[in-house]
């Protein structure tokens, strides 16, 4: 077998050769002083002044470069000259063409598109920079029949891809009357291998134009065709060594080349591979360019709009109703790897809308697995709850709840306009692909309505709802190696900044830890910051000089500093969204809690309202602090202070809410039993009076505390 | 006790910004102090201000306006026109009939006009600032077309906002030499967020402003100003390169809007001439704009622009 080494310098050989007759005859033909450009570029020659920084505009000028050109075919063994001989083979073709141009303004009448002007340079460079085309590939030889060049090429159109054809698949497109051209995006550039020179030459100014490459940095341009220009070759086989030199060059710049054609070939990962099924070229060939296609509708035949997400389909209206109170029922993502999805597959496992009697109620199952190379597991219960928002959106759609107590109905209009459980999972892949695109690669969706696969589904999805459950127990401040910080509140409470950490979530109760690592990820740009952890000043009080010195940027200027286990010093501050407000009640030692529904007197002699008035709009008063609901039940909660076992009054509701939960806590730090039945509400007391007799009585620990001031 | 002066000099300061072909070009920015405190330090570059007008030609039923633009029939006319305005550093056209909600012309038809206005302005040695409509798809696909049909000019394009930045950075800036405004909604954050953003493109400091909103005096005003401000601060204070772009604030169109520069004289006479409220409108919305921070602002009517430009120079 030959070694591809010697197939790209044999290969550079031909085209070199080819060149050289092409520049004698030229010269001959016009002299040496006859002019000699590209048409409508300021570039000249561009991938001659890319590569060797020459404004070539004579044809003298173009022999006298070929002398340098010929130093870039040394068929040296070694990866670095096989690049550089594949980028000379790219100026052997571009001289070949020259010299067609150097004769005539239009040496194909029409018939191929040659050369690119810089216009259209720049009209198809905005739009590849901006990932508004997600890439282009460029297709060489003869396809297996007519009608798979033809479907190769509409596969690519439609995924947005721009097309540029070289060989004969341009006449195989042709006789079956496919619509080619600049505004289609498919450009049929010309007949012969050496065309290849306009493609490159188009990728070679876009580098200079949308990337500032100066001539002549090899090492620039790589990293910009490298990481810019999503661009992937398809070649059919026979591949001669000709075309395997250009597909030399096309792997130096980071485009990689699939073939079919076994002989003589040697697949290198990513680089050069070898796919025997000509129909599986776009696959394949956009996974080893790593290109993905943006989703931007959703493909369901009711209306999609988050007008519609409170919609309330009633019973009378509705075909069906999956009702995870009665029957088994659960939505659950899994992290798996790529190879094990099939993208956009969407099944139905068991009776879909239509083959259920109408205003039928069952249970549903939907699984959805995602799979990308920056997914990690902590994503998944954040894409998972936005299945409500999603679900939600689709009119005559309504969805309730999470996990396994879902609710699911269809309405009897939504039905008749075709809704069926496919248009479900359609809805779950359009906008995890769209919402999540910077972490998933390859999503599929299985929908399931038979009682027996439910019951056992739902008791896996069991186990990994308890993993994660207690994998969020485990996750503590000392734990972990980053906060973040959420600024999404600034738009109207410009000088506040929540530091949300695993211990102490945002103060809205909508943002935890790992929704903001979440959030983080997925726009770098967005709220969330990551905010470091590594100077401590106090790790009682929780202070630490880098969260002062992003509190300080982030609030730009405001606060100076925060302490995150403490309502006494620098308490964090609050946007006025809080859930709760815990303020000192002076007579206990203690703390009252009261949450944003409860609407009578706290024991302060103040209401919510009256308490969020002391504490909003990012000051920091010390003795007052807005909070999350789960927030009460953390270790960290007052720390400094002596923790929840301060608490002394809560509303009676919100007292239900977290009781289990505090009241854990506070047996394993204070060995307590039953600590919320000490815990005062709104049933036994309104006033300080009342509420010291009630906690004498019960034997509060706040009681034989040290007063906070 | 002798006055003591104790300068407030800032060690970072607001990126400079120019705009405009040779002979017909401005540059704003660059100043080191608080707005206007021109005895902190020499100010670099005084504010601009600059006069708008319309695709659609001037509201001549306006008597002030209809004699500052009498004779100036066609858009070449109008922008000649709008460069002899006394005290204004450059024009600025509004291309009011490409908005999908009026006459929603197609945008090569507007970037002709973008052409022909801006070709008037350089000849009469003035800069161009291009308003586009505001339409976050529309000025998606205008913008680049203007940008293609200025090549070489350099003209400032308003706006890419977060919706269309990518499109409108890559196609104005890079691909054609143009320079662009980063237009966010009262929002520290999001201005910065933008920034960042645009910067991400690979687009240069030296190559986009900010239109941080803008709002008639006495109708929100004071949130714009104070986002101008903390944007300000930030920048000097803080050394925050992501929000030391200068700011423009077109000020006409809001100014133009509300009920004292709309409602007429018949229905309020004790309100006196409508051109006159709107010139205050816009002199006192304008004046707030430049104390709060603003490198540049945009006006309509000459009397206006000559007010303002007086207290700039009166100031620093």
């Amino acid at each position: 077998m030959k070694k591809l080494f010697d197939r790209v310098f044999d290969g550079a050989d031909e085209m070199y050769a080819l060149a050289e007759k092409a520049i004698a005859e030229t010269v001959s033909e016009l002299g040496e002083s006859a002019p000699l450009s590209m048409p409508n570029t300021a570039y000249h020659l561009a991938n001659h002044l890319s590569y060797i920084k020459k404004q070539i505009t004579t044809v003298g000028e173009l022999k006298d470069a070929f002398e340098e050109v010929k130093a870039w075919n040394e068929h040296g063994q070694n990866l670095s000259a096989v690049f550089r001989t594949g980028f000379g083979t790219f100026m052997a073709a571009e001289a070949i063409e020259a010299c067609k141009y150097a004769k005539s303004d239009d040496p194909y009448e029409g018939k191929y598109h040659g050369h690119l002007s810089d216009a259209e340079v720049r009209e198809l460079g905005v739009p590849l920079v901006t990932n508004d085309i997600p890439g282009f590939v460029v297709i060489y030889g003869k396809a297996p029949s007519d009608e798979e060049a033809v479907s190769i090429i509409k596969g690519y159109q439609t995924r947005g891809i721009f097309v540029f054809l070289l060989g004969e698949i341009i006449e195989q497109a042709r006789r079956l009357d496919m619509n080619m051209g600049f505004p289609v995006r498919v450009v049929a550039v010309g007949p012969d291998i050496w065309q290849v020179a306009h493609i490159i030459s188009f990728v070679n100014r876009a580098a200079m134009i949308f990337g500032a490459v100066q001539p002549g940095d090899r090492y620039e341009l790589d990293e910009y065709t490298f990481w810019r220009i999503h661009a992937f070759v398809n070649v059919y086989e026979p591949v001669s060594d000709i075309v395997v030199a250009c597909g030399g060059g096309a792997i130096a710049m980071g485009f990689p080349v699939i073939t079919n054609d076994e002989n003589d070939m040697w697949a290198v990962p990513k680089s050069l591979i070898i796919q025997k099924t000509t129909e599986d070229f776009i696959e394949t060939s956009l996974e080893a360019r790593d290109i993905k296609l943006k989703i931007t509708n959703v493909d369901i035949p009711v209306a999609f709009s988050s007008a519609f997400e409170g919609e309330i389909v009633r019973k009378a209206d509705m075909r069906i109703d999956y009702d995870g109170s009665r029957f088994d029922s659960f939505e659950f993502v899994r992290m798996t790897e790529a190879h094990e999805i099939e993208d956009h597959s969407i099944e139905i496992i068991g009776p879909d809308i239509d083959e259920t009697p109408e205003g039928e109620r069952l249970g549903i199952g939907i699984i959805v697995d995602v799979a990308g190379k920056n997914m990690v597991k902590d994503f998944e219960p954040v894409f998972e709850r936005n299945f409500h928002n999603f679900i939600n959106c689709a009119e005559g759609v309504m969805h309730t709840g999470q996990r396994d107590i879902i609710r699911i109905r269809v309405s009897k209009t939504a039905f008749d306009a075709g809704f069926r459980l496919k248009h479900i999972g359609e809805i779950l892949y359009a906008k995890i692909m769209s919402e999540y695109d910077t972490v998933v690669d390859k999503c599929s969706v299985k929908i399931y309505t038979k009682p027996d696969d439910l019951k056992e589904l739902r008791k896996m999805v069991n186990e990994t709802y308890d993993a994660r459950d207690a994998r969020l127990l485990s996750l503590t401040d000392e734990s972990v190696d980053v906060f973040y910080n959420c600024i999404l509140c600034q738009s109207f409470s410009p000088s506040h900044v929540c530091i949300v950490t695993p211990e102490r979530l945002g103060l809205c109760g909508a943002v935890s830890w790992l929704d903001a690592k979440a959030t983080n990820q997925l726009n770098p740009q967005g709220p969330c910051q990551v905010v470091t952890r590594e100077r401590v000043i106090d790790p009682e009080i929780g202070i630490w000089e880098d969260v002062n010195e992003n509190v300080f940027a982030s609030s730009h200027g405001n606060l100076e500093s925060v302490s995150l286990y403490s309502i006494m010093v620098d308490p964090m501050t609050s946007c006025g969204c809080f859930e709760c407000i815990c303020g000192i009640e002076p007579y206990s030692n203690g703390v009252v809690i009261v949450n944003r529904e409860h609407i009578g007197i706290t024991p302060l002699g103040m209401t919510f309202p009256e308490m969020a008035s002391m504490t909003g709009g990012g000051v920091q008063t010390p003795g007052f602090m807005g909070h999350g609901k789960h927030f009460i039940a953390s270790k960290k909660f007052m720390k400094a202070e002596g923790g929840s076992q301060r608490i002394v009054w809560m509303p009676k509701a919100l007292k239900d809410m977290v009781a289990s939960k505090l009241n854990a806590t506070a047996k394993e730090l204070y060995g307590i039993e039953a600590f919320t039945d000490m815990i005062g509400d709104e049933t036994v007391a309104e006033d300080p009076d009342a509420l010291m007799e009630f906690l004498a009585d019960k034997g509060h620990p706040a009681l034989g505390m040290e007063p906070m001031f | 006790m002798a006055f003591k002066k104790d300068p407030q000099v800032f060690g970072a300061k607001i990126t400079e910004v120019a705009f405009g072909a040779d002979g017909a070009s401005a540059v704003f920015g660059g100043g080191n102090t608080l707005p206007l405190y021109s005895f902190d330090a020499e100010t670099r570059h005084r504010p601009l201000v600059g006069i708008e007008f319309s695709d659609k030609g001037p509201d001549r039923s306006l008597p002030g306006l209809a004699e500052f633009y009498e004779g100036a029939d066609s858009l070449t006319d109008v922008a000649a026109r709008a460069c002899m305005a006394q005290g204004a550093d450059f024009v600025s056209l509004v291309l009011e009939s490409a908005d999908p909600n009026g006459d929603d012309i197609p945008s090569e038809d507007a970037a002709a006009l973008a052409k022909e206005a801006a070709k008037a302005a350089a000849g009469s040695g003035k800069p161009i600032v291009i308003q586009g409509t505001g339409n976050v798809d529309k000025d998606q696909e205008l913008i680049p077309k203007i940008a293609e049909a200025l090549q070489g000019m350099s003209a400032l394009l308003l706006s890419a906002k977060e919706e269309n930045y990518k499109g409108i950075a890559v196609a104005a800036v890079t691909a054609y030499g143009q320079k662009i405004g980063a237009e966010s909604s009262v929002d520290i954050n999001l201005a910065k967020q933008l920034n960042v953003l645009i910067a991400q493109m690979g687009i240069q400091p030296a190559d986009y402003v900010m239109n941080l909103g803008t709002a008639a005096a006495g109708y929100g005003f004071e949130y714009i100003a104070s986002t101008i401000e903390r944007v300000k601060l930030a920048a000097l204070s803080q050394n925050d390169d992501a929000l030391q772009m200068p700011v423009i604030t077109p000020v006409a169109l809001d100014a133009w809007s509300v009920k004292e520069a709309v409602v007429s004289e018949e229905d309020f006479p004790e309100w006196g001439p409508r051109e006159e409220r709107g010139v205050q409108m816009e002199i006192s919305t304008a004046a707030a704009a430049l104390a709060a921070g603003s490198d540049a602002v945009i006006l309509r009517h000459p009397a206006s622009v000559k007010t303002v430009s007086e207290l700039v120079t009166a100031l620093v």
